[in-house]
C-alpha cells in the first residue's frame, strides 16, 4: 500500500505515538486491573502498593448476597426492555425528525437532546412527584419509562443522522414497481438499517445499565439496580464488594462494545 | 388530473411528515417540561407541600439569594469547562496521532474508545483509590521514596479546586470525543490534510490552519454535550468533590435530605437551576450544530 | 419559508398542549382523596382485639419495610436471619427496601399528596429528628407499640430508651437496638489517646491536620458532644428546644472549632461527607482519628478488612451520646397487622440476642437483660465478649442522652454557613 506524505511518519512522531499507545494502555487497561486486585484484597492500606493479603471472601459475599443478585436481574431487565422500546421508539421518530427541514429540523433535534442533556438528577427529582402522583413511584414500570426519556431521546438522535444520510432510492423504486408503503419500509428500508440498530440498541442497554441518579429517586429506593448496590457499598467504606460490584457493572458494556467494534472491522472496509 | 394526484399525494404527505415530525419532537420533550413543570410547582409549595406551608415564591428567593447556592453553580461550571478543556486535549492528540490505517492505528483508536461504557460511578471510586493522599500515585510516590506521609501528595480528592474530579471526568469522557475527532478525521480531514502536506506545509502548520479548524467544529456540539454531562453528574462529584463549595447536584441531594424540613424543597429549586443549565446547553447544542455541521437538508 | 399562520398556529398548539395536558393530568391526581388512609384505618380496627387475631391477620401476607441499607452487615441480619423466621412460623414475606431519614418524610408527604388509601411501605425505621418531623406531619400511625407482648421487657427504665431524642415514643414508634458514639483510633499510631474534650483540642494542636469529622450523621453528632461539653453538661439543654441557649451554646462550639481550624485535616477549608470516608482517610493514616454512632463498629469493620485490627472505640469523659432506634408504621401502611408482628418478632429477646452478636452487627438491645426470663438472661450474659468492646459500665457512665431534634436540625446546617462563611472571610490557602 502506498504511504501518503500524510501518514509517513518520522523517527519523532513514532516515539510519540509510541508514549501515546502506552499511556493509553496504562490509563485504558489499569483501572480494570485495579478492580481486580481491589476486589480479592484482604486489607490493604497505606503505603502498600499490593494488598497485604489476598482473600475471595469479598466474592463469596457478593455472589451469595441475594441483594447483589436481584440488583443484577433488575438492571438485566431494564436495560434489556429499555434497549427494545427505545429502539422500536426511536426509528420512526428519527424518521419523522429527518423528514423536517428548517427552524422545524432544530427543534426537532433539540427536542431530541433535551432529554439526554438534562442531568438526571434534576429530572428525576421532578420527575419524582409526577411519578408518585400517578402510583409509578418505587414500581418496576416507573423506573423503566424513566430510563426510557433519555434512551429514547439518545437513539432519536442517531436515528435522525441515520435516516439523513439513508440512501431513499431502494425504497422509491420498490413502491415504483408496486410495494405498498408498509412492504417498502419493512423489506427495503428496515434491513438497510441492520447496523444503526445494532448500535442504537446497544447504546440504548448502556443508558440504563449505567444510569444511577433516575434509578435513585425515582426508583424511590424500592427498585435496586446494580449501580446501586455498588454506591451503597461505597458509601458503607466496604470497597472490596464495591470492586466486585463495579467489574460486574463495566464487563457487559465493555464485551458489548468490542462485538460491535469487531462487527464494524468485518464488514466494513475502512475501520470507523 | 391524475398527473396532478402524484403531486398533491405527495405534498400530502409531506404537510403531514411535518405534522409527524414535531409531534416526535414534543413527546421528546414532553418527560423534561413534565419534570420541569412538577420542580417548579414543588419549589413554589403547590405539589408535595409539607403540612403548614403556603404556596409563595419566597423559598425561591430565599434559595436564590443565598450565596451557596451560587458558590455552586460557578463551582459546577468550572470543574464542568475544565474537564471538558482537557478530554478535548487529550482527544485531539488522540485523533492525530492515530489517524491513518495501520494496526498502531487502530489499536490506539480501540484502547481511546475502551474508557466509553465507564459508568460515572466507577469512574469516581477509581479517582478515589488513585488520586486520594493514600491512593494508588501516592503509594507509587512513597515507593519510590518521593513522600513519607500522605499530607505530602497534594489534595486531589475534597479539594475546593476540584482537581481529581475533573481529572476523572476529564478520562472518562475523552473516550467519547476521541470517537468523533477520529470520525471527524477519517471523513473529512484526510483530503484537506493531504493536499496542505502535498503544498509543502509543516506538520505544525497542518495542523494548526486545517485540521484544528475543521476538528472543532465538527466537535462544537459534542463539546457542549460533554459540559452538560459533567456539570449533571452526581456518582462521581459525591465520591471526589469538596463539601465547600458544593457541586449543585450535590447542593440537591443535601439539601432534599437535610433534617430540617423546612429545606426539603430547597431541592426542588436548585434542580430547576439545573435543568435550566442545561436547556441553555441544549440551545447551544442546537446553534452550534446548526452553524458548523456541513451537511444540512 | 413561508410562514402559513395556520399552520404555525397548528403547530404551536400541538407542541404545547402534549405537555400542559400532561401536567394537568398530574395535578389533578394530586388532591383527590379516597378515604381514610389505610394504615390508621387497620389499626383503629385492630385496637380491641387480642394478639393472636392480629397475628392471624398478618399471616400470608407481605410487609415492605422502608429501612437504611447501607450496610451489608445489617441487611445480612434482616434478609438473611430475620426474613426466614418471620416465613416460617407467621407467613411473612418481610421486603426490605431502601430509604430513611429526610427521603422517607420526603415520599410520604408526596404519597399523601397523590391522595392514593396505602402507600408501599409498612414499616419504617427511624429515629429522632425523623420521627418528629414524620409527628408534626401526621404521617405515623399508632398507637401500636405498648401492645405488643415483647414490650413488656422493654427498658423503660432507662432514660435512653424512654424517650426519643427527648420526645415521647408514645406507642407510635416501637424500640429496636440501641448504640453510643466512640471516636475510632490506632491504638499502635495513638498509644496516649486524649480522653476529654479539652485534651483532644490540645491533641489536635499537637498533631496538625491529623483530625477531622464528617458531613454526615456521626459528624453531626459528634458536634453535639461539642455542644454539650463546652456548654456546661447535656442538663442545659434538656427540656425542649431553646433558641437562646442554642445560639449562645453555638457561639461557644463555632470559637472552638474556628481557634483549632488551622490544625484540623485541610486546614478545615473541607470535610469529608461521610463515615465511609472517614473510615478510609483513617486506615490510610491521612487521618488518626474517625468516629462512629455505634461503638461496637470499630469491631464489624476491622473484621471486614476495612479498618486495621489495631483500631480501638474511645469514649470521652465530657459524655458521648447515647440514642435508640425505633421502628414505625406509616399512616398509609398497607399491612399494618403485618408491621406489628415484625416489630414484635424484632424485640424479643431472639431477634435482639442475634442482633448483639459482634459478628452479625454488635447492636445494643433495648431490653431489660435483668427481668428476661432464662434462658435468655443467661445466654445475654455468655455473649461473647471482644475485648475491643468497651465495657458495661464504662458506656453507662458516660452515656448522655439525646436532646430536642430541633438542635439536630440546626447546627448541622449552621455548621455548614459559618465554615464556608469562615474560609471566605479567611481567605483558602
Amino acid at each position: 500500500m502506498m504511504v501518503s506524505p500524510l501518514v509517513a511518519r518520522g523517527a519523532g512522531e513514532r516515539t510519540w505515538r509510541i508514549v501515546l499507545l502506552a499511556v493509553l494502555a496504562l490509563s485504558s487497561v489499569g483501572p480494570m486491573l485495579l478492580l481486580a486486585i481491589w476486589s480479592v484484597s484482604g486489607a490493604w492500606f497505606f503505603p502498600a502498593l499490593l494488598p497485604h493479603t489476598v482473600t475471595l471472601v469479598a466474592w463469596r459475599s457478593a455472589i451469595g448476597s441475594h441483594a447483589l443478585a436481584s440488583a443484577l436481574g433488575t438492571s438485566t431487565v431494564l436495560a434489556v426492555g429499555t434497549a427494545l422500546i427505545a429502539c422500536a421508539v426511536a426509528v420512526p421518530f428519527g424518521q419523522q425528525l429527518a423528514r423536517l427541514a428548517g427552524w422545524r429540523r432544530h427543534v426537532g433535534a433539540a427536542a431530541a437532546f433535551l432529554p439526554v442533556a438534562a442531568p438526571p438528577l434534576a429530572l428525576g427529582t421532578g420527575l419524582q412527584v409526577a411519578a408518585l402522583a400517578a402510583g409509578l413511584g418505587g414500581t418496576l414500570p416507573g423506573v423503566l419509562l424513566a430510563h426510557l426519556v433519555p434512551a429514547v431521546g439518545y437513539l432519536s438522535l442517531l436515528f435522525l443522522g441515520t435516516f439523513t444520510l439513508l440512501d431513499a432510492r431502494p425504497a422509491e423504486a420498490a413502491r415504483t414497481l408496486g410495494a405498498s408503503s408498509w412492504q417498502a419500509w419493512w423489506r427495503v428500508t428496515l434491513p438497510q438499517l441492520r447496523r444503526p440498530i445494532a448500535e442504537a440498541a446497544t447504546i440504548g442497554f448502556l443508558v440504563s445499565w449505567t444510569q444511577f441518579a433516575l434509578t435513585l429517586v425515582v426508583g424511590a429506593g424500592a427498585v435496586r439496580t446494580l449501580p446501586l448496590e455498588v454506591f451503597a457499598y461505597v458509601q458503607a467504606g466496604e470497597d472490596r464488594v464495591a470492586a466486585v460490584g463495579a467489574l460486574l457493572l463495566i464487563i457487559p458494556p465493555v464485551l458489548a462494545m468490542a462485538a460491535l467494534r469487531w462487527a464494524a472491522l468485518r464488514t466494513e472496509v475502512l475501520p470507523a | 388530473m391524475s398527473r396532478d394526484a402524484p403531486l398533491a399525494a405527495h405534498a400530502v404527505n409531506r404537510r403531514r411528515g411535518k405534522s409527524a415530525g414535531l409531534l416526535a419532537a414534543a413527546l421528546l420533550a414532553a418527560p423534561v417540561l413534565v419534570g420541569l413543570a412538577y420542580a417548579i410547582g414543588a419549589s413554589l409549595g403547590v405539589v408535595a407541600a409539607a403540612n403548614d406551608s403556603q404556596p409563595s415564591l419566597a423559598r425561591i428567593a430565599r434559595v436564590l439569594g443565598e450565596r451557596a447556592t451560587w458558590d455552586s453553580v460557578l463551582w459546577t461550571l468550572w470543574v464542568a469547562a475544565s474537564a471538558t478543556g482537557l478530554a478535548v486535549v487529550g482527544a485531539v492528540a488522540v485523533a492525530v496521532a492515530f489517524r491513518g490505517h495501520a494496526r498502531g492505528d487502530r489499536v490506539g483508536r480501540a484502547l481511546a474508545a475502551l474508557p466509553l461504557p465507564m459508568p460515572h460511578l466507577v469512574a469516581g471510586m477509581l479517582g478515589v483509590w488513585l488520586l486520594g493522599q493514600s491512593g494508588i500515585a501516592a503509594r507509587a510516590a512513597f515507593a519510590l521514596g518521593l513522600i513519607v506521609r500522605p499530607a505530602e501528595m497534594p489534595p486531589l480528592v475534597y479539594d475546593r479546586l476540584g482537581v481529581g474530579l475533573v481529572l476523572t471526568l476529564a478520562w472518562k469522557e475523552m473516550a467519547f470525543l476521541a470517537i468523533v475527532s477520529s470520525a471527524l478525521l477519517a471523513t473529512r480531514g484526510a483530503a484537506a490534510e493531504e493536499a496542505a502536506r502535498t503544498l509543502g506545509a509543516s506538520p505544525w502548520e497542518t495542523f494548526r490552519r486545517v485540521t484544528w479548524p475543521l476538528l472543532w467544529r465538527g466537535l462544537a456540539p459534542a463539546v457542549v454535550a460533554v459540559f452538560v454531562f459533567v456539570a449533571g453528574n452526581y456518582e462521581a462529584a459525591a465520591l471526589l468533590a469538596p463539601s465547600d463549595p458544593l457541586a449543585l447536584p450535590l447542593l440537591v441531594a443535601q439539601r432534599a435530605t437535610d433534617p430540617d424540613l423546612a429545606r426539603h424543597a430547597d431541592a426542588y429549586v436548585a434542580s430547576v437551576l439545573l435543568l435550566v443549565i442545561a436547556s441553555a446547553a441544549v440551545a447551544a447544542h442546537e446553534w452550534v450544530r446548526a452553524r458548523w455541521e456541513p451537511f444540512v437538508p | 419559508m413561508h410562514f402559513d399562520s395556520l399552520t404555525v398556529r397548528r403547530h404551536v398548539t400541538r407542541l404545547v398542549t402534549v405537555p400542559v395536558l400532561a401536567v394537568l393530568a398530574g395535578l389533578a391526581a394530586c388532591g383527590a382523596h379516597d378515604g381514610l388512609p389505610a394504615g390508621q384505618a387497620d389499626i383503629d380496627a385492630v385496637r380491641g382485639l387480642p394478639w393472636d387475631s392480629v397475628v392471624g391477620r398478618a399471616r400470608g401476607t407481605e410487609v415492605v419495610w422502608r429501612m437504611w441499607r447501607g450496610d451489608p452487615s445489617i441487611n445480612a441480619y434482616v434478609d438473611g436471619w430475620v426474613a426466614p423466621r418471620l416465613r416460617e412460623r407467621y407467613g411473612i414475606a418481610l421486603r426490605a427496601v431502601d430509604g430513611h431519614g429526610p427521603e422517607l418524610v420526603n415520599q410520604l408527604v408526596v404519597e399523601r399528596g397523590s391522595g392514593r388509601r396505602a402507600g408501599t411501605a409498612s414499616l419504617l425505621w427511624i429515629n429522632g429528628e425523623t420521627f418528629a418531623n414524620l409527628r408534626k406531619e401526621g404521617l405515623l400511625a399508632g398507637p401500636w407499640a405498648t401492645r405488643l407482648p415483647s414490650a413488656a421487657f422493654v427498658d423503660t427504665a432507662s432514660p435512653i430508651v424512654r424517650r426519643d431524642f427527648e420526645q415521647d415514643p408514645a406507642g407510635f414508634e416501637s424500640p429496636w437496638g440501641r448504640v453510643q458514639f466512640a471516636l475510632i483510633y490506632d491504638t499502635l499510631r495513638t498509644p496516649l489517646p486524649p480522653r476529654s474534650v479539652a485534651d483532644l483540642a490540645e491533641w489536635i494542636r499537637a498533631h496538625p491536620g491529623r483530625f477531622t469529622f464528617d458531613q454526615g450523621f456521626a459528624g453531626t453528632t459528634f458536634q453535639k458532644i461539642l455542644l454539650y461539653a463546652l456548654n456546661g453538661g447535656v442538663s442545659r439543654f434538656q427540656g425542649g428546644f431553646d433558641s437562646t441557649r442554642y445560639i449562645d451554646a453555638r457561639v461557644n462550639v463555632f470559637a472552638w472549632l474556628d481557634s483549632l481550624r488551622p490544625f484540623l485535616w485541610r486546614r478545615g477549608e473541607t470535610f469529608p461527607p461521610d463515615v465511609a470516608a472517614m473510615h478510609r482517610l483513617f486506615a490510610n493514616d491521612e487521618i488518626d482519628f474517625s468516629m462512629s454512632n455505634n461503638q461496637n463498629e470499630v469491631i464489624t469493620k476491622a473484621d471486614h478488612g476495612v479498618l486495621p485490627r489495631t483500631a480501638s472505640p474511645l469514649l470521652l469523659r465530657d459524655g458521648t451520646i447515647a440514642n435508640t432506634h425505633f421502628v414505625g408504621i406509616p399512616f398509609n401502611a398497607p399491612n399494618a397487622a403485618g408491621a406489628m408482628v415484625v416489630a414484635d418478632f424484632l424485640l424479643s429477646a431472639e431477634a435482639q440476642l442475634e442482633k448483639q452478636r459482634p459478628g452479625v452487627w454488635a447492636d445494643g438491645t433495648v431490653l431489660d437483660v435483668a427481668r428476661l426470663p432464662e434462658p435468655w438472661r443467661g445466654r445475654f450474659a455468655r455473649l461473647g465478649t471482644d475485648p475491643r468492646q468497651l465495657p458495661r459500665d464504662s458506656l453507662a457512665r458516660y452515656a448522655v442522652p439525646e436532646v430536642s431534634p430541633r438542635y439536630h436540625e440546626l447546627i448541622a446546617a449552621d455548621w455548614r454557613a459559618h465554615a464556608s462563611a469562615f474560609t471566605r472571610r479567611e481567605g483558602a490557602r
